[in-house]
């Protein structure tokens, strides 16, 4: 592992308790981790493993029940739901595997929505959505809703939204998933451009072939670190 | 701030997507603006005719008649009283602190004509003091009366303004001479015009005003008398058990013995119109009440059917950087912008309403119109009202939106 890059992510004994009732459930279980700066990681384990509270802590959606979170040397597990919001807003690019755009608004209005919760003027938003959509390829559907737009063309509108904020890290929750072989590839191969170009990215996936793509693999294994490679 | 603003946008969105819904679901509020604004403006138009009516009589007047001014007629037992006369009058001025001036009033209806044209007015025989105790009107053009003429029984009247129209259209009409009962009279002054009236009796312009003497001799047979006293007007209940008193004597009814003549002013019409404007305030206010307060159940059920679709969207937005102020913001606007279009379609309706009956002059009102006005102040208040109402109706279900948890909420299927 290459150590002389920024760290952006540092994960220490962290824990995430869930109390149902009678029982208590330990999702995850006493994890440290670091990320740093251009990684490009896949995150692997059966269901119920623990990835999914793992991702979302990593995308400031939850904070830990134990242990410390930082990000960019800011401690997260001790912010309060306005400072986590200001966090994913300006830090966090997610892409999810269902694309989750909003079905009434068009391709530039989707991928303006998280630049609405920040202070850019309207000038300023229409040139970061314009550039982020002619990033992904997708200048001349600008207008089009997700129904008109095929799986691969919404998945990519998705990456165009996680990424018009200039965020730190990229969070996709299998991204291919939802997506036919070839939309898939043509998918992974984005995320490798977008790696090169300098991105840093963490994805969740349960496809040995799609973990291959990236440069580092953790696998997750009740609660606990497995692998990290 | 500016998010703020962009929330409340998302808002509006969101209902211009779902316009059926919310037109259905406003629908309550229109009828309760609509119905709040319609008791508003005849309560205010009422009032205003009712103000107007009032100054015929005046407030510093007192009537004595056989007959009280209410509406709880005991027909039977006023029927058979004794007439007034005016030789009470005498010991209301021999004895009265609080009268100033008095009057006989005779009243009846004859026919008029003037050339080939005839018309019923109302006949009033009066004192040359009756001058000063006009009220709501004055003498416009020509004169009144004078002693001379009262005591000569001169055949001399004073016109209102329906019968100075009806008869001359204009033209000057001292001089002229016209008809009553068939007997000539000359037309020696003009009352102002005061408008329609809204009290029993209470026409105010087809009016002829003559010598009581006069009126005595040649048109004695029907009608009825009353005494027009002036007073001060903050001194009308002393004043009214005073003539009380004086017209016991004068009437000779032994002590234990009921009236047998009633004391009248203004204001017992005022607290009649004032318990009938409450009743249709009350009933006014009790359907709006209802309708909001139901409209405002609708709105609050809509919001929570609209944050039961929207969960995704709402754990989406959260996930994208929307703090819970954002989202409750964009709830809120939501609730507020259907209950202002509902109100504002009632304030169209009422809008088009009142214009409707003003448009139409009606017959029985002289020609004038029903008594109905807008007022512009209304449409503020229905603005706050709606705001208030789609902040409370929208408040629980923007805070269940605000506080979900965008982990459940972007599982939500």
């Amino acid at each position: 592992m290459v150590k002389n890059k920024k760290e952006i992510i540092e994960i220490q004994s962290v824990s995430k308790i869930y109390n149902l009732g009678q029982t208590v459930v330990k999702a995850l279980d006493n994890i440290s981790l670091s990320i740093y700066e251009n990684d490009y990681i896949s995150i692997m384990g059966p269901s119920g493993s623990g990835k999914s509270t793992l991702m979302n802590i990593i995308g400031c959606l939850d904070v830990p029940t134990k242990g410390d979170y930082k990000f960019n040397s800011e401690l997260i597990s001790e912010m309060n739901d306005n400072q986590l919001a200001n966090i994913r807003n300006q830090k966090i690019g997610f892409v999810f595997q269902t694309f989750n755009l909003l079905p009434k608004l068009n391709a530039m209005q989707n991928v303006e929505v998280p630049l609405i919760y920040s202070s850019l003027g309207k000038k300023d938003r229409t040139e970061r959505v314009e550039e982020a959509l002619s990033i992904v390829g997708l200048q001349d559907r600008m207008t089009h809703k997700p129904n008109e737009l095929s799986g691969g063309q919404r998945q990519r509108v998705a990456i165009a939204r996680a990424l018009v904020n200039k965020p730190s890290i990229i969070l996709a929750d299998e991204p291919t998933g939802n997506l036919d072989s070839k939309s898939g590839n043509d998918i992974l191969k984005f995320f490798s451009k977008l790696h090169k170009a300098g991105n840093t990215i963490i994805m969740v996936t349960h496809e040995e072939s799609v973990a291959k793509l990236s440069k580092r693999r953790i696998d997750i294994f009740d609660g606990k670190i497995a692998r990290d490679e | 701030m500016n998010s703020f603003f962009k929330n409340i946008l998302i808002g509006l969105f969101s209902i211009r997507s779902n316009m059926t819904r919310v037109i259905l679901t406003s629908t309550g509020l229109t009828i309760g603006i609509f119905t709040v604004s319609l008791v508003t403006a005849s309560i205010s138009s009422i009032d205003k005719e009712f103000a107007k009516s009032m100054e015929y009589y005046g407030n510093d007047k007192i009537y004595v008649g056989t007959w009280p001014w209410s509406f709880d007629f005991d027909w039977w037992k006023y029927r058979n009283r004794p007439k007034i006369d005016e030789s009470s009058l005498e010991y209301i001025n021999q004895y009265s602190e609080y009268i100033t001036d008095v009057s006989i009033k005779k009243n009846t209806w004859t026919r008029a004509s003037y050339g080939n044209k005839a018309s019923w007015v109302q006949l009033n025989g009066v004192y040359p003091s009756y001058q000063d105790m006009l009220s709501g009107t004055k003498i416009v053009n020509g004169r009144f009366f004078s002693q001379n003429e009262w005591d000569l029984q001169r055949r001399v009247i004073i016109v209102g303004g329906t019968v100075r129209d009806g008869f001359f259209e204009g033209e000057d009409p001292i001089g002229k001479k016209i008809r009553l009962n068939n007997v000539t009279f000359e037309i020696i002054g003009e009352l102002k015009k005061q408008g329609m009236g809204m009290v029993p009796g209470g026409t105010l312009d087809n009016l002829v005003i003559m010598p009581s003497t006069t009126f005595e001799r040649i048109l004695t047979r029907w009608g009825f008398d009353e005494l027009v006293l002036q007073t001060n007007a903050d001194e009308i209940p002393q004043a009214k058990e005073e003539v009380g008193m004086i017209m016991r004597v004068a009437r000779k009814i032994p002590p234990g013995d009921d009236d047998n003549f009633a004391v009248n002013s203004a204001d017992a019409y005022q607290a009649q119109f004032n318990d009938m404007k409450n009743a249709i305030a009350g009933m006014g206010f009790l359907v709006t009440g209802i309708s909001l307060v139901v409209s405002a159940i609708g709105i609050m059920n809509v919001m929570f059917v609209s944050v039961r679709e929207r969960t995704r969207e709402i754990g989406l937005r959260k996930a994208m950087g929307a703090t819970n102020f954002n989202i409750l913001t964009q709830f809120l606007s939501e609730a507020v912008a259907i209950a202002i279009i509902g109100g504002s379609v009632g304030i169209l309706l009422i809008r088009l309403t009142v214009f409707g009956i003003s448009s139409f002059p009606i017959e029985s009102f002289n020609g004038s119109t029903l008594p109905v006005s807008f007022d512009i102040i209304l449409v503020f208040y229905t603005f706050m009202v709606c705001v208030v109402i789609g902040v409370l109706a929208g408040m629980i279900p923007a805070r269940t939106a605000a506080n979900l948890n965008p982990i459940d909420a972007l599982r939500d299927e």
